[in-house]
C-alpha cells in the first residue's frame, strides 16, 4: 500500500510538471526561447485565484479567474518582452526571461508581502473519496484530472482544429505557413495564452495542495520543467509528457531513499545530467 | 580606511573576480553558464576546509581553484555533450545539484554551513587580498582577449560549425574557457569564505549565479571592462540607494529586461556607440 | 596514390538514403567537378568528406591515412577544408580579421599556444596578401556584415586559404551570383588550381562547372552515376537520362 501511495503521489506530482513543461515545450517550439519566466504565471494564478477565494467567490470560479487572468498576461508579455528580441542571439531572450521572473516575483513579493497568502476555506484539501484505503483529496484528483484534460484537449486541438494546423505547420516550417496564409505572430500569442493558462491553473491548483501561494512558489517548478523539456527532446510533446511523469515518480521514492544524499529539488538535475551523459539527445528522439 | 569601505571595497573586488571569470566562459567563448555560483561555492567550501582544519590559507587558495577547475571541467566535458540550447539547462542543474549536495553532506556542515573560518589577515588585509584577486584574473582575461586564445573562443562563440572547419578544436577550446572561469571562481570563493567567515550553501544558490550573469551581461558581455563596470554598478547600487536595496531583485530584473531591449551589449556596447558618435 | 580515397561510403537520413555506397577517388592537383540534380546527395557527400557527418558505412581515406572517425577540426588540420555553401562570416569582424581567423588552425589544438601567443599582428600582412590574392584588397578593413555576397565568397575562399588547405572542398561556391561575379570567381578557382590547389567542387551552375573542372562526377539519387572526363561523362547515356533529360 505504502508504495501505490507513493506511486500515486508521484504521478500526481508529474501531472503538474507536465502542466508546465508542456507549456515550456510549446514556447520553445515554436520561438526557440528557453521561457523561464513562465514560473510567474503559475504563480500569478495562484494569487489571484486566492485573492479571489478569500473574498467570496467559490473555488471554482476563483480558479476560472486565475486561469483567465494568467491566460491574458502571457500573451502581454510575449508582446511586450520577447517579441522585440526574436531576431537577437538566443541568450538575449534567455536573460530578459530571467530578468522578467525575478522581477515578477519581486513585485508579487511587495504587492502581497514575503511570507504568502493561505485559503481562508479549503474544502477540496481536506476532503476526498476512499479508493479502497488509499486515501486522495480532491485537489490531487483535480490535479490530475486537469492534467490529463488539459492535455487530451491540446492532443485534439492540434490534431483535429483549423487553428492546431496552422500552429503545428507553423513549429515545422513557419515561411511555408505564412505562405499558406497562418500568420505566425497569433499562433504564438494562441501559444502563450494556452501555456500560461496552463501554468497559472497549476500554481492555482498547488497553491491549493500546499494552502499556501507564496512569492516564489513557480521557481524551483519552472526550473525543473525546463530540466523535463530537455530531458524530454525540446520541444517533443510525448518525451515531455514521459519526462514529467518519470520525473514525479522518481522524487516520490527518492525523497524517501536519497535523502540522506540529495535534496528532493536536486533530484531532477540529478536525473537530467545523469540521462544527458547517457542520452545527449534527451530520452525521445530529437526532431 | 573606514571599515564600510573596507567592506565595501572587499565585496567589489569578489563580485568583479567572479564577473570577469564569468566572462570568459559566457562573453568570450559563448556558452551560456547559470551554475556560476557552484564553482564559486566549491572553491569557498574547499577553503574552508582545509583551513579550519588547522592548515595554511595559501593551500586553501590552492585547494579552492583545483577544486572549482576539476568540477569546472567536469561540468565543461557534460556541456560537450550536449546541444547548445542544452547547455544553459544542464549548468542551471549542475548548480542545483551541487546545493542539493551540499545541504545534505553533515561534514559540510548540512543546512547550517561552517562557521569559525578564520581569515589569515585583518579587513584591510583581506581587501587587499580580494583587489589582488580581482587585478589577476582581469590580467588572465586581458591576455586572453589579446592572445590568439581570445580569437578562438571568439569564432567558436560566433559560429562553432565555421569555427572546426577551420581546423579548431572546439571542445579543447571550450573546455579550456571553462577551467579559466572556474578556477577565477574558487580564487573569489576562497577569498569570500576568509572574509564572511561563516559560509552556508544559500549563498552559492540560483540567484546568486544569476546575479553574476546580471552583472556581465549589463556590464556588457564579451568585454573585460563591462564585466568589470556591471560587478561594481551592481554591487554599488544597492549600497548607494537603501530603497534600492528593498526593490533590489526588481531592479535586477528589471535592469536585465531593460539592457537586452535596449543595449544587449550592456554598459559597454552604449559608451562605444556614443564613442562613435562624438568621433564622426 | 589518390589524395582522398571514398570507398563505398554511404548515410542515410531516417529511411532516405541520401548518399548510397558512393566510391570516387580525387588525385593531387585535381580540380573535380560534382554534379547532379537537387537531392542527388552531393552536399551530404561533402559534409561526409569534411567529417560534418558520419557515414553509416564505408571509409575515407586522406593522404593515404583513415579519418573516417575523426572530427572536422582533425581532418581541417590535416589540410582537408570545407568551404560552406551559405557564407558564414564572423560578421562583426573586418574581412582582415576573418582571413586571419583562417590562422588559428596552427593553433587549433592548443589552448597554452593560442594564449602564450600574442602575436596576432603581425599576421596581418598575410591576411591581407591572401585578400588581395582572391581580389578584395580594397574591403579588408570593412566588416562581413557590410558587403556584398560576391565579395563573401571570396573572403571565404581566403579564409580557407589562411588554413592551409591541400584539398578544398566547396560547396556551391557560385550559388546567388550573378553570371559576372560567378565567372569572375569561376576564374579565380582556375588561377588557384593552376597554383597547385587540388579542387572538389559542387555546383549548380552547370556551364560554368563545364568551363573550369577538369573532371567530373555525377551523382543521382546517392549513388555515383558516373566519373571522368567532362566531354565523356556529357555524352554518357545515363546521365544524359538522369541528369539532363529532368534538368530539361
Amino acid at each position: 500500500m505504502f508504495y501505490v501511495e507513493l506511486l500515486i503521489a508521484g504521478l500526481v506530482q508529474g501531472a503538474m510538471y507536465a502542466m508546465m513543461a508542456l507549456g515550456l515545450t510549446l514556447i520553445y517550439g515554436l520561438l526557440r526561447i528557453l521561457h523561464i519566466a513562465h514560473a510567474a504565471f503559475f504563480t500569478l494564478g495562484g494569487y489571484v485565484g486566492v485573492l479571489a477565494a478569500n473574498s467570496g467567490l467559490p473555488l471554482g470560479a476563483a480558479a476560472a479567474l486565475g486561469v483567465l487572468v494568467a491566460a491574458t498576461a502571457g500573451p502581454l508579455v510575449y508582446g511586450t518582452v520577447y517579441r522585440p528580441l526574436l531576431d537577437k542571439p538566443p541568450y538575449v531572450a534567455l536573460i530578459a526571461s530571467i530578468g522578467l521572473l525575478i522581477a515578477m516575483e519581486d513585485g508579487f513579493r511587495l504587492l502581497f508581502g514575503p511570507y504568502g497568502l493561505s485559503f481562508a476555506e479549503n474544502p477540496w484539501f481536506v476532503t476526498g473519496p476512499d479508493l479502497g484505503g488509499i486515501f486522495l483529496n480532491w485537489v490531487q484528483i483535480a490535479l490530475g484530472l486537469s492534467a490529463v484534460l488539459a492535455i487530451a484537449g491540446l492532443g485534439l486541438f492540434a490534431v483535429g482544429s483549423r487553428a492546431g494546423v496552422a500552429w503545428r505547420a507553423t513549429v515545422d516550417d513557419p515561411e511555408m505557413a505564412m505562405s499558406f496564409g497562418v500568420s505566425p505572430e497569433r499562433v504564438r500569442l494562441l501559444a502563450f495564452a494556452l501555456a500560461s493558462a496552463l501554468a497559472g491553473l497549476a500554481g492555482f491548483l498547488v497553491g491549493l495542495l500546499n494552502n499556501l501561494i507564496e512569492p516564489g512558489m513557480g521557481n524551483i517548478t519552472s526550473y525543473k520543467g525546463l530540466a523535463i523539456v530537455v530531458l524530454g527532446g525540446l520541444g517533443n510533446v510525448p518525451g515531455t509528457l514521459w519526462a514529467s511523469l518519470l520525473l514525479g515518480v522518481a522524487e516520490s521514492f527518492g525523497t524517501i531513499y536519497l535523502d540522506k544524499i540529495l535534496d528532493r529539488d536536486a533530484i531532477a538535475f540529478f536525473i537530467l545530467v545523469a540521462v544527458l551523459m547517457w542520452r545527449p539527445q534527451g530520452l525521445a528522439r530529437g526532431r | 580606511m573606514d571599515a564600510y569601505l573596507t567592506s565595501l571595497l572587499t565585496f567589489v573586488a569578489i563580485n568583479v573576480t567572479l564577473a570577469l571569470g564569468l566572462n570568459l566562459i559566457t562573453g568570450f567563448c559563448g556558452q551560456v553558464s547559470l551554475g556560476h555560483a557552484a564553482f564559486f561555492g566549491a572553491g569557498a567550501y574547499a577553503a574552508a576546509l582545509v583551513t579550519t582544519a588547522g592548515h595554511p590559507f595559501a593551500l586553501g587558495l590552492l585547494a579552492a581553484m583545483a577544486t572549482a577547475g576539476v568540477l569546472g571541467l567536469v561540468v565543461g566535458l557534460a556541456s560537450l555533450r550536449v546541444r547548445e540550447d542544452f547547455l544553459a539547462i544542464t549548468t542551471m542543474g549542475a548548480g542545483f545539484l551541487f546545493l542539493g549536495f551540499v545541504r545534505k553532506q553533515e561534514w559540510l556542515g548540512g543546512e547550517f554551513g561552517i562557521p569559525g573560518i578564520r581569515p589569515p589577515f585583518g579587513p584591510e588585509g583581506m581587501a587587499i587580498l580580494a583587489v589582488a584577486s580581482a587585478l589577476l584574473v582581469w590580467a588572465a582575461g586581458i591576455a586572453v582577449r589579446r592572445s590568439w586564445m581570445g580569437r578562438i573562443f571568439l569564432a567558436i562563440a560566433r559560429d562553432e560549425e565555421a569555427a572546426s572547419s577551420l581546423g579548431i578544436d572546439t571542445a579543447r577550446f571550450k573546455l579550456a574557457a571553462f577551467l579559466l572561469g572556474t578556477v577565477s571562481a574558487g580564487l573569489a570563493g576562497a577569498v569570500y569564505a576568509h572574509v564572511v567567515q561563516l559560509i552556508v550553501p544559500d549563498a552559492f544558490g540560483f540567484i546568486q549565479s544569476i546575479t553574476i550573469l546580471a552583472m556581465v551581461v549589463v556590464g556588457g558581455i564579451g568585454s573585460n571592462l563591462g564585466a568589470v563596470a556591471g560587478a561594481v554598478l551592481l554591487t554599488l547600487l544597492p549600497e548607494m540607494f537603501r530603497f534600492v536595496d528593498t526593490y533590489k531583485l526588481l531592479v535586477y530584473g528589471g535592469l536585465l529586461i531593460l539592457v537586452m531591449h535596449l543595449s544587449p551589449d550592456g554598459l559597454v556596447g552604449i559608451a562605444r556607440r556614443l564613442l562613435g558618435a562624438v568621433r564622426r | 596514390m589518390s589524395l582522398l580515397e571514398i570507398r563505398e561510403v554511404s548515410r542515410a537520413f531516417g529511411g532516405v538514403v541520401a548518399v548510397d555506397r558512393v566510391s570516387l577517388a580525387v588525385e593531387p592537383g585535381a580540380f573535380l567537378g560534382l554534379i547532379g540534380p537537387n537531392g542527388a546527395g552531393k552536399t551530404t557527400l561533402l559534409r561526409l568528406t569534411c567529417g560534418l557527418e558520419r557515414p553509416d558505412g564505408g571509409s575515407i581515406r586522406f593522404d593515404g591515412r583513415d579519418v573516417t572517425r575523426l572530427p572536422p577540426h582533425r581532418r581541417a588540420q590535416r589540410g582537408l577544408v570545407l568551404t560552406h555553401q551559405v557564407v558564414r562570416p564572423f560578421r562583426d569582424l573586418t574581412l582582415t580579421d576573418n582571413v586571419l581567423l583562417g590562422a588559428a588552425r596552427e593553433f587549433g589544438r592548443d589552448p597554452l599556444r593560442a594564449l602564450a601567443t600574442f602575436a596576432y599582428r603581425d599576421r596581418r600582412a598575410e591576411a591581407e596578401a591572401l585578400l588581395a590574392r582572391v581580389g578584395i584588397a580594397d574591403f579588408a578593413g570593412r566588416t562581413a556584415a557590410e558587403v556584398p555576397l560576391g565579395i563573401l565568397k571570396r573572403m571565404q575562399i581566403a579564409r580557407a586559404l589562411a588554413t592551409g588547405p591541400r584539398l578544398l572542398l566547396l560547396d556551391e561556391p557560385l550559388a546567388g551570383l550573378n553570371q559576372t561575379e560567378a565567372r569572375a570567381i569561376g576564374d579565380l578557382l582556375t588561377r588557384l588550381h593552376d597554383e597547385g590547389l587540388t579542387l572538389v567542387l559542387i555546383e549548380h551552375n552547370l556551364a560554368e562547372v563545364l568551363r573550369i573542372a577538369r573532371r567530373l562526377a555525377v551523382l543521382d539519387r546517392g549513388r555515383l552515376l558516373a566519373e571522368g572526363e567532362p566531354e565523356a561523362v556529357m555524352r554518357d547515356p545515363a546521365v544524359r537520362r538522369a541528369y539532363l533529360g529532368e534538368a530539361a
